[in-house]
Order: structure tokens, then sequence, then C-alpha cells
């Protein structure tokens, strides 16, 4: 009888453990203004926590029926109360909204830039705060697992120089913005077998001057860029604005390739496939 | 060459004049007449539209009614250089906005004279120093504009209009804000200029005796009309004086000066 | 100090011929000197002895890629800039008849800055020939901002009077300026940066085709600016002083107005609003040369060439192979320049 009795203890408390755990969860209202955390929180399976996101946020689909509430300059703090969030996903410039919050008893996450290792604790912080620590875990192992297979695949063949251009006028090749040596953008190229021409730069971005590029002579341009910002037509004749500089191993080989889409240039969950696309760029014959 | 004016009419508002119409007029129907060499003044206390007068006689305003000559010409059918060779003009005060030497401001008479591309030469130069003599400032040419006084300033100023080589020179009020002892000067200058070289001057001024030292012809202009105009000895009198300024005045010959002097006894 | 400002004004009594030949001289040759030099000098050491090498197909000469491709062109573009700039202020100083005026002072910067925003924030793009998107719109940008200020202060028939013209112009400076602002604020992270960016003036044209597309402009300016000297000069000592010596005050000041916004809009199309050539080359120019248009607009455009290519050079090699936004060398020079120049004064 008393080991009956202590079933039914057990089971009791499995019960009250699951309504409590469940109402806690319920309980959690989040507000991301970021657009790679937003991502990642819908990646861990913390989808249903969500309950505003930043006006950028684009991804996953999902996102299109939640309530905007600004971004980094324009954050909406009235909208953003009226949601009644227990947690905002927040820019670290964004120091007047966090004092505000602070008083309001919200709790803050302070987003923070940097390449694959932040990126993977800030899941891993994040399935902490969501109560989906084990599916950010598995999340992160899955991405890593991945980019392994990449490194794999490319494994053993010659890097080539290149060079990874993140944004610049249309139509001309000026206000030209390339990757530096920082960043989960350089990380991902070298994984996916290229050598960044500005790894020697200490910074996540270089606006290179004509006579730099020459110089530097990539063997590869990658231009990077996501939706919406060109017609896809255009691509080719972005792709021909490049062959002004002759000299440039990358235009003389035919090398310029133009990618699109916005999971190439958000350092979130999707950086895998990212890492994936841009390894299949430079080296097609790996994937065959 | 005689400068006459014929009937102007302005008004400093932008209403399309009518003869009949009872707008706020500058001038009203003004005629004169200055004959070459005469040194005339434009007399009236301030408001009665004495400046506008000079500025349409210059042609700097373009009159709505009426016209004003220069011998059998309408002054608007000459182009502004065309005119600047024969009429120049002292304003009252002259600001350059840049550091400019007495020598420049001398020679800026002479572009009227020069084409469009055309520097000055010697024979310019020639005439801005004898304008330069004639005022008395030739030891300033070097100076700069700005760091010169009062006086000093208004006879760059006529040297440079001098340097325009017109047959008439209009002035406004080329004493006003100057002390006695440059007025004095300014007077003597004038009346100088105009016995040596001949040349025609219209002087703008509410400056009673300087008008009865210096002028030979006046015009007297009330609220926009002419009162009177003459010899200046039979036009200015004390009933005259009254009617401009509402001003009590004894006019009479003062012997050891040599001309008309004013002298103000009590308002009306 | 003031003695020796008084000699330089006793030196002014020299003949107009002789002292702007001496003077043309003089500047022409720095300006030569200084944009022979410019492209041999930059971040990258390349070998001339390559660069010129014919026996090298050009496809296959970096050096000569450098110095053909980078460096020229934006040396080119550098002169005609600085020139344009530094006429185009000394200009609007006659115009205003206030030496602090600077080309930008009556809002033609501004269209054009917001005329190059609105482009890069919308996406727009296309390119004809050697004309692209956001020079044209920038330049679209200025003459809906001269046409504006004009019509404000031109009244019928007579002079613009030029209280109102500054008036004009700084009012329409302040909207445009506020409308910039709120355009950035709506744009995405990128474009606004790409847009901050614009506004810190840029000469890396990369190729002869922006240049090409902005010298007729510039050429019909200086077309212009070369009947106006000696009528500005009359100008500045106020326009009814100028019409009694014979000028036509509506005719030189409508010239005045549109050719130094026109090559103003030409140069801020080029390469971004770079402020202060405007104002400092004018200002030095006189100090060495004297107040005679005649000879400070000419001297102000080879000057303000030899200027700007100067504080390019700097900008592209002082940090490299960083390189410091052209706009914030000569912003560098102009601010301590002015401090002086007060200090000076009293």
């Amino acid at each position: 009888m008393a080991a009956r009795s202590k079933k039914l203890v057990a089971a009791a408390v499995l019960v009250v453990a699951c309504v409590v755990a469940s109402a806690a969860a319920q309980q959690r209202r989040i507000v991301s203004l970021v657009p790679a955390l937003t991502e990642m929180l819908f990646a861990i399976g913390a989808g249903p926590q969500v309950v505003g996101v930043g006006s950028f946020d684009k991804f996953p689909p999902e996102v299109e029926t939640l309530p905007k509430v600004g971004a980094l300059l324009d954050p909406d703090t009235e909208r953003i109360l009226s949601l009644r969030p227990t947690l905002v996903l927040t820019y670290g410039s964004q120091t007047d909204l966090h004092k505000q919050f602070e008083r309001a008893g919200i709790k803050a996450y302070i987003y923070r830039h940097g390449g694959l290792d932040t990126i993977f604790q800030t899941l891993r912080d994040l399935g902490d705060a969501t109560g989906q620590r084990r599916q950010a875990d598995d999340l992160v192992r899955d991405m890593q697992k991945r980019l392994d297979d990449v490194r794999t695949r490319v494994r053993g063949r010659p890097r080539p120089r290149v060079l990874l251009v993140i944004g610049r006028q249309p139509k001309t090749l000026r206000e030209i913005y390339a990757s530096g040596g920082v960043g989960f953008l350089h990380e991902i190229l070298e994984i996916a077998g290229g050598r960044n021409v500005f790894a020697d730069a200490a910074r996540e971005s270089v606006q290179p001057s004509h006579e730099t590029l020459i110089a530097r002579a990539p063997d590869v341009i990658v231009e990077l860029q996501a939706e919406g910002m060109f017609k896809s037509d255009d691509l080719a004749a972005e792709k021909a604005v490049w062959s002004t500089l002759t000299s440039m191993p990358a235009v003389r080989n035919k090398q310029v390739h133009e990618l699109v889409g916005q999971y190439l240039v958000v350092p979130g969950p999707r950086l895998a496939q990212a890492a994936d696309t841009l390894a299949r760029t430079l080296h097609p014959e790996a994937f065959r | 060459m005689t400068l006459s004016a014929d009937r102007l009419s302005y008004s400093y508002s932008r209403v399309r004049l009518k003869p009949d119409t009872t707008t706020e007029f500058t001038l009203r129907d003004v005629s004169v007449r200055i004959a070459p060499g005469s040194l005339t003044g434009l007399l009236g206390p301030n408001g009665c539209g004495k400046t506008t007068l000079l500025k349409l006689l210059a042609g700097v305003l373009k009159p709505e009614l009426g016209s004003v000559r220069l011998g059998d010409r309408e002054i608007r059918t000459l182009s502004p250089r065309a005119l600047a060779q024969q009429i120049a003009v002292v304003p009252q005060e002259t600001h350059p906005a840049f550091d400019f030497t007495v020598m420049e401001m001398v020679l800026m008479g002479r572009h009227p004279h020069l084409g469009a591309f055309q520097l000055e030469g010697p024979a310019d130069i020639a005439i801005a120093r004898e304008a330069m003599t004639a005022t008395g400032i030739t030891h300033l040419a070097g100076r700069a504009y700005m760091t010169l006084s009062g006086g000093e300033k208004q006879r760059v100023v006529i040297a440079s209009a001098l340097a325009q080589q017109p047959k008439v020179l209009l002035l406004d009020e080329p004493t006003a804000s100057l002390d006695l002892g440059y007025q004095l000067e300014i007077a003597s200058l004038l009346k100088q200029l105009n016995r040596e070289r001949g040349v025609t001057m219209v002087l703008a001024t509410h400056d009673l005796n300087l008008a009865a030292s210096v002028c030979d012809t006046l015009v007297l202009v009330r609220e926009g009309r002419v009162l009177m105009q003459g010899a200046a000895r039979e036009v200015l009198t004390s009933s005259t004086v009254e009617q401009l300024y509402g001003v009590i005045a004894d006019v009479s010959f003062h012997e050891r000066a040599g001309h008309l002097t004013v002298v103000p006894v009590r308002r009306q | 100090m003031s003695e020796a400002v008084a000699l330089a004004h006793e030196a002014r009594i020299r003949p107009i011929r002789i002292r702007l030949a001496i003077t043309l001289a003089g500047f022409g040759a720095l300006t030569v000197a200084t944009c022979l030099l410019a492209p041999l000098v930059g971040s990258t050491h390349i070998s001339l002895a390559r660069a010129f090498d014919r026996s090298i197909p050009f496809a296959d000469n970096v050096d000569a890629q450098i110095f053909w491709v980078a460096r020229l062109p934006r040396v080119l573009s550098g002169a005609l800039v600085g020139a344009a700039l530094a006429t185009a202020g000394v200009v609007f100083q006659a115009l205003l008849r206030n030496p602090l005026a600077t080309p930008f002072t009556l809002g033609v910067s501004a269209g054009a800055s917001l005329g190059a925003m609105l482009v890069i924030i919308l996406g727009i793009s296309f390119s004809a020939g050697p004309f692209s998107a956001v020079p044209l719109a920038s330049f679209a940008g200025a003459a809906v901002a001269t046409g504006i200020v004009y019509w404000l202060a031109t009244p019928y028939r007579r002079a613009m009077s030029t209280t109102v013209l500054l008036l004009a112009g700084v009012t329409l400076n302040s909207f445009f300026s506020a409308l910039i602002l709120f355009v950035q604020y709506v744009a995405d992270f990128s474009q606004a940066y790409r847009a901050a960016r614009w506004l810190m003036g840029d000469l890396d044209v990369g190729s002869f085709e922006p240049i090409v597309a902005a010298v007729p402009a510039i050429v019909l300016a200086f077309a212009v600016f070369a009947l106006l000297p000696a009528a500005l000069n009359v100008l500045s000592l106020g326009p009814d002083a100028a019409a009694t010596r014979g000028v036509d005050v509506v005719r030189s000041q409508r010239l005045a107005f549109f050719s130094a916004s026109l090559a103003t809009s030409a140069a801020v199309s080029l390469a971004g609003p770079i402020g202060f050539v405007g104002i400092v080359v004018p200002h030095l120019v006189r100090l060495m040369v004297g107040v005679d248009h005649r000879i400070v607009l000419p001297a102000s455009a080879l000057f303000g060439a030899a200027f700007l290519v100067a504080c390019d050079l700097a900008a592209r090699t002082l940090l490299a192979p960083v390189e410091i936004p052209v706009g914030v060398v000569t912003a560098l020079i102009g601010g301590p320049f002015f401090l002086w120049l007060l200090v000076r004064r009293s």
C-alpha cells in the first residue's frame, strides 16, 4: 500500500510540475528587435513564446503575422510595453530602452555581435531564457556538424583568394563594402574553403578604394545581398560592372558571383546553409 | 546735355499705377530740368522723395509713369553701360563687401568704359590718378578703403565717380554722416570740381546750409511733389523754408561766408 | 601683422595685367605639379616603369591598372571638384556680399543630398552610358533646390535682395536637411549607412565615366564665370552702386546664381558634398592676391584643384590602408583655419 501511495504522490508531483512548467512557459512573452535573434528563437522551438518582432524581421514566415515594434533606430516603446513582454531582445546601443525596461521590471537581453562562437553562445543563452536549452544545444550540434561537413568537402582543395562584397552602390563600382578579417562572414568564408583577401583587416567590414582592390587581386569575387535589393534580371548587369578591372584574376577568369538570399547575411541559425552555398560557389567540383 | 525729368511718378509698392488712383506715391507728377554745368540741389525733409527722384534720374529706379531724358534720349533706351558713361552716382554710404584698396575702388569707375574681357590699361590708370589728385587722395592709393575716415571715404567714392568721366554727377546726401570739417571740405571740393571741370552736379540733401552754400539752382521737394525750382537766391526764402519744413527760419546772405545761410528759429 | 597687411595692400597698386599674369603662372605651376605628382603616390607601392611599359598587355599590368584606373580618375575628379567648389564659393560670396558664404549656404547641396539619398534608400538603380542613378538624382535634387531659392528670392522686375536670397537659401537648407534625416530614419540599417557614407564625400570614382558625365555642366559653369569677374567687383559695392557703374544687376545676379549653382550641383553629384573647399580656398587666395575678382576667380579655380587633390592624397595615404573620407580631411583643415582667422582678427 505504501508503494502505491508513493506512486500516487510522485504522479501528483509530476502533474503539478507540468502544470507549473507550462504555466511558466505560457507566461513567457518575448519581443525581439533583432532579426538574427528572432530567427534563433523560432529555430530552437521558442516560436510560440514570441509576441512581437522587429520591423526588419523577415524569417521565418510566421513573423509576418506578428506585431512589428520598430528596430535599432525607432523602437516603439509603447507598442512593446502594450504586448506585456517578460523578455525583450535588444541591441547593445539601446541603453535608454534598457533603463526603461529595468524600471518596468522587464528583462532585457542584449545582443552581442560576434563570430561563430558568439552565435553559438547566444543560442545557448536564448535556450536558457526560453526553457528550450535542450533544443538549442541540439541546434548548435547540428550546425556544427553541417559546418564540419562543409569543411570535409573542401578539404585539400586549393583555397582561392576571395573578395566577399557585402554592399555597394548599384550598377557602379562605388562605395564597395567588403568583409574584413573578423566576424561570422569571414569565418564561414574560411570554412567554405576560401581565403579572405582582407583577412588582415581587424574589422568586420572594410571600404576599400579601387587602388586597394586592384592591388589585392582576388581570384574570386562573391557579392552577397538579401532579397529585395536587386531585381533578378539585373544580376547580370551587376556582375558586368566589375569588368573594368581587367587585371583582377576574378574578372579574367569569370569568377564573379552574385548570391541572393537573406540567410546569407544574417548571423543566425541558417549560417550553416550559407557556408554550404559559399562552398558550392567556390568549389563546385566538390559537390558533384 | 540737359538732364530732365518729365512728369515722373513712382511708387515703392507693387501696384500698377493709374494716373487717378490714390495709392501710396513716393513721387507724383514731378518734372525737373537740370541745366548743363549747374550745381542743383534737390532739397526737402526726410521722406519727401528726393532720394527717389535722384535714383530715378540715375536710372537705378524705373518710373511707373513719365520719363527721364538725357538730351533728347530717354535714359531707359540706354544700356546700363552707356548710361554709366554719362551719369555717375555718389551714394550716401558705400560699404564694399570685400577689402578693396583705394586704387581699386577708384578704378572701378572705369568699368563702364571697359569691354567685356578688357583690363585697365595705362590710360585708365592715368584717368584714375587724375581723379585722385582732384580729390586730394593720391597719398591714400595703396590704403585699404575700410581703414579710412568718413571724409576720406567720401572723397574716394567721389574720385571713383569722377573716373567714370561723367557728364552728370549725382550725389545722395554727400555730407550726411560727416563732421563739420569734412562737410566744408566736401562742399568746397564739389564747387571746385563743378567750376573747373564743368561737370553738372545734382545733390539730394536735407541740409539747408549745404544747399545754400553749394548750389546755384534748387528744386524744393515736398511730399513727392515739386514745390518750386529755380535759382537758389530766389527760391530759398523764409517762406519756402516754412512750407518745406514747418519751421520758422531766418534766410539771409552771409557776407563772410559768401552765400545764403539759414538759421532756424522755432517750429511753426 | 597689420604692417604686413598694409604692405600687401600697397602691392596691389601694380597694374592688374602684371598681377594677373604672375598669379596665373604661379598658381598654374602649383596645380600642374600637384596633379602630376598625386597619381604617383598612393597606399600601394607601384613601379612607374611597369605602369608605363607598353609591352605588357594592359589587362595583365597591375601597376598600370592602379595608375590609370584607380589613381588618375581620382586625381582628375579631385581637380575638377576642387576647382568647381572653390570658384562657386567665390561667386556666391560676391553675390551674397558676404565672405562667409559657401557653395552650400543656399541649399544646393542639401537638395543634391536629398536626391541622392532618396535613390539610395529606394534602391533605384540604372545606368545609361556615363550617367547613373545616384549622380543624376543628386543633380536633379540640386536643380530643384536652385529653382525654389531663385523663385523665392527674385521680386518682379527688381534685383535680388541679398537678404532675401540668404533667408530663402538657409530656410531651404534646413528643410531639406530635415527631410534627409527623416529619410535616413525610415531606411533600413545598411541603406542608412550607405547614405551617411555618401554624405562624407568620395572622390574614388574608379573610371572616367562619372567625370565625363559631370564635365559638360562644369565647363558651362566656368564659361559663364569667365564673364563675371569685373561685374562681381562692382556688385560687391551693393546693387545700386553697381547699377550706376554700368552693371546690368539683374542679369549679372542671375548669371552668377545659376552658374555657381550649376558648378556646385555637378561637383556634389560627382563626389558628394565635400565641405570647406568653397570657403577655405577663396579666403586663402584673397590673403595671397587681394580681393579683385578678376584675379581671385581664376586663382581659386587653380588653387581649389590643387587643394582638394592634396587633401585627397592625405586622405588616402596618412592612415593607409585605412582611408579617411576626404570631407573629413577638408573639415580638419577648415576648422582650425577659421579659428586662426578669428584669432588673427582680434
